[in-house]
């Protein structure tokens, strides 16, 4: 069974009906990484939005399966519990929720949902630990509020580190990239590289064929105004970086 | 004539038969200042509909046309004081010191307002009369000084340091009755104390306290004040209080409205001396068709000196909260520092908020800034937590607790601070 099934995915912004996903269709297996490219605004960050569940989208056709269920009918609470996970493109700050109490809530909630005991105080504390320095984040983080006074660099190593605390299924990062010099991306890539496993899907989507240098995808797609116009193996991430985005647009007859 | 007349009336009259209305020769200190706080009510009367201060939170509206002036039975409340606080405990009853208090640490004096007239009869006669006559007090105020039979009297001497604070359990109350208290402390020069007043849930029904405090701040005293307001659903509340600081002094105040169906926090302060420190902050959650108001007054009439002002506020159910915080900074207080904020959280479309910020500066020299924001609970933060596997509820759950913890982290009692998480936690969760 595959992990993701996306097919024909239509979807649009809910508060003036704009179009933004336009037939867009994606298979991933376990263990596998997939990788989506693509230009600024082609509809990436709206394609984990939609998955993820968050509100001010509507899908106007097509289907999304998740494990065999449809993701669509799931709240976004209850696709995080059932091991799907987002690492935002702009994480949000959280004043006054220290990172202790958010994840002892997220790891708790995920645990209760697959019929586990909370993790004891010290359990947790060693998890926090033990994931941190997969990803070089100060332990003494966890008394902080949430991604308040972090660096750009920080957040997203933040966001690696709740992955990998959640443990998911199926992790979608989006632009993780973004924002990180050379040696933070390695870091990052690493992180990510270690966590991956043969019950564990990637979807990578990024702006930049660098990060794939590190995070090896089994897959990459494209993805032009709002559906993928090519798929094909890591070569096509060299190719688009020599030659951009626009002999694609013209292959699928989109104006640039 | 109007309603309103006759409310007045309605009180002038229960004053008149109980305690005559004309001056008497023979007549003590503490009776001549009630009938001058009728006299000053009766020409002041009630605020109009039109009035500025009350324009948003008509008090009168929840007197009733009878107030029931008689205090029988009072019950104790339903919820534990805060055994586990050190310091001295004191216990009021229709705010009135219920017993005399025992070994009270050395610098401290807890006495009955009355008794206080003749320990200290030069700070209590210019307090009586500064409330009487309407300086120290607005008609809530002046009202309370008429009807209250005695008062509660704190002195700490001048170089005391208490190391641990006072707290005042305001353990009993008559069912719907309209009880007005009174209080007067005294921070003598140097010195340093924290009170800690609560006023937790009574089954007390519509009980309306209409009470008003005085506190006077000597030369480099440094006061803590702390109030926790939990009283019941239908309960009311008119919390006058009026502050005054000499130099160099730090004086700070802390407004927790947790319960009641009206609060109205008239909170007034005078730092009248240079380099004086004025702290005042509050939180309240306002539910079930709640009305909630917090009414600040900093009047800068020295230079050099510094104030700062935090309210937050969730409201909910259909409830109202009002934010109306003045600075005035006269034109010979130079050099003020003067801020406030107001944030404010409104959880349905069926609940309401008004901040009115206002500064009124005559001074050229100062640094003043205010902002008030009211708005939803934040979406994005709202997903963030979701996107984690947390359920909505608690999410939402995590986020006003974060938003309340901010005014209760300005609280230096670590057993408070405890016990307000525990209770917003509560509160907040259903
Ligand atoms: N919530 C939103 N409201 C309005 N426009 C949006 C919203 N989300 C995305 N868009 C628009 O949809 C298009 C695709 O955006 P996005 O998915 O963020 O692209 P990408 O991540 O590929 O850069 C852009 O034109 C963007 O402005
Ligand atoms: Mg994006």
């Amino acid at each position: 069974m595959n992990m993701l099934d996306i097919k024909n995915l239509h979807a649009s912004i809910e508060e003036d009906g704009t179009p933004i996903l336009k037939g867009l269709d994606l298979s991933v297996k376990p263990g596998e990484v997939h990788a989506i490219m693509g230009p600024n605004g082609s509809g990436k960050s709206t394609l984990a939005s939609v998955l993820a569940g968050r509100d001010g989208y509507e899908v106007t056709d097509g289907s999304v399966t998740y494990e065999g269920h449809d993701l669509l009918e799931m709240e976004a609470d209850e696709r995080a519990r059932e091991g799907l996970f987002l690492a935002f493109q702009y994480p949000v700050e959280l004043p006054g929720v220290s990172m202790s109490n958010f994840l002892r809530h997220a790891v708790n909630s995920v645990r209760e949902h697959q019929g586990k005991d909370e993790l004891s105080a010290a359990d947790f504390l060693a998890l926090m630990r033990e994931n941190a320095a997969l990803v070089n984040l100060d332990p003494a983080l966890k008394a902080r509020s949430v991604n308040e006074g972090f660096s750009g660099g920080e957040k997203k190593r933040n966001e690696i580190f709740q992955l990998a605390m959640l443990a998911p299924k199926l992790a979608i990062l989006d632009e993780t990239d973004s924002g990180l010099d050379i040696d933070a991306l390695r870091v990052v890539s690493e992180g990510v590289n270690k966590l991956r496993g043969p019950e564990r899907s990637f979807v990578v989507i990024t702006h930049y064929q660098r990060l794939l240098e590190y995070i090896v995808p089994d897959v990459v797609h494209v993805l032009v105004d709002g559906r993928i116009v090519r798929s094909g193996d890591k070569q096509l991430a060299l190719d688009l970086e020599e030659k951009g985005y626009d002999w694609l647009r013209e292959d699928a007859g989109v104006p640039a | 004539m109007t309603r309103q007349k006759s409310l007045e009336t309605t009180f002038i009259e229960a004053f008149d038969k109980d305690l005559g209305l004309l001056p008497s020769d023979d007549s003590d200190a503490w009776t001549s200042s009630q009938r001058q706080a009728i006299r000053t009510f009766a020409d002041t009367g009630f605020p109009r509909p039109k009035s500025e201060a009350y324009k948003y939170t008509p008090v009168t509206r929840w007197i009733g046309d009878t107030p029931l002036l008689q205090t029988p039975g009072p019950v104790s409340a339903t919820r534990l004081p805060l055994s586990e606080l050190p310091g001295v405990h004191l216990k009021t009853v229709n705010g009135q010191l219920a017993s005399a208090p025992e070994q009270l640490p050395e610098g401290l004096t807890v006495l009955t307002l009355r008794s206080a007239l003749e320990t200290h009869p030069e700070l209590v006669r210019q307090h009586l009369k500064r409330v009487s006559e309407g300086t120290s007090s607005d008609v809530f105020g002046t009202l309370a000084a008429a009807f209250a039979p005695d008062g509660l009297f704190i002195h700490i001497a001048p170089g005391a340091v208490l190391p641990e604070p006072v707290y005042i359990h305001h353990a009993a109350v008559s069912p719907d009755a309209f009880i007005q208290p009174r209080m007067l402390v005294v921070a003598g020069e140097n010195s340093e104390a924290h009170i800690v007043e609560h006023f937790p849930e009574a089954d007390a029904g519509s009980v309306f306290e209409n009470r008003i405090v005085g506190v006077d701040v000597a030369m480099r005293a440094r006061l803590k004040h702390l109030v926790v307001y939990e009283r019941g659903a239908r309960a009311r509340f008119v919390n006058g209080l009026y502050v005054e600081q000499k130099g160099e002094s730090v004086f700070s105040t802390n407004n927790m409205t947790l319960g009641g169906a009206l609060v109205r926090n008239n909170l007034h302060f005078v730092p009248d001396g240079e380099h004086c420190e004025t702290h005042l902050n509050g939180l309240y959650i306002a539910r079930g068709g709640a009305h909630v108001d917090n009414y600040t007054l900093v009047d800068h009439v020295k230079p050099n000196c510094f104030s700062n002002e935090l309210f937050k506020g969730i409201v909910e159910g259909g409830s109202t909260g009002v934010f109306n915080g003045k600075v005035m900074v006269r034109q010979d207080a130079q050099k003020i520092n003067a801020y406030q904020s107001s944030k404010s959280i409104v959880m349905d479309d069926r609940s309401h908020v008004y901040a009115k910020p206002e500064l009124e500066i005559y001074a050229d020299d100062v640094r003043c800034s205010h902002g008030a924001t009211t708005g939803e609970l934040d979406d994005e933060a709202l997903f963030y937590l979701r996107s984690r596997g947390i359920p909505e509820k608690t999410a939402r759950l995590i986020l006003l607790e974060a938003f309340a913890r901010d005014v209760v982290d300005l609280i230096s009692l670590k057993e408070v601070r405890t016990y307000l998480n525990t209770r917003l936690g509560q509160l907040l969760a259903d």
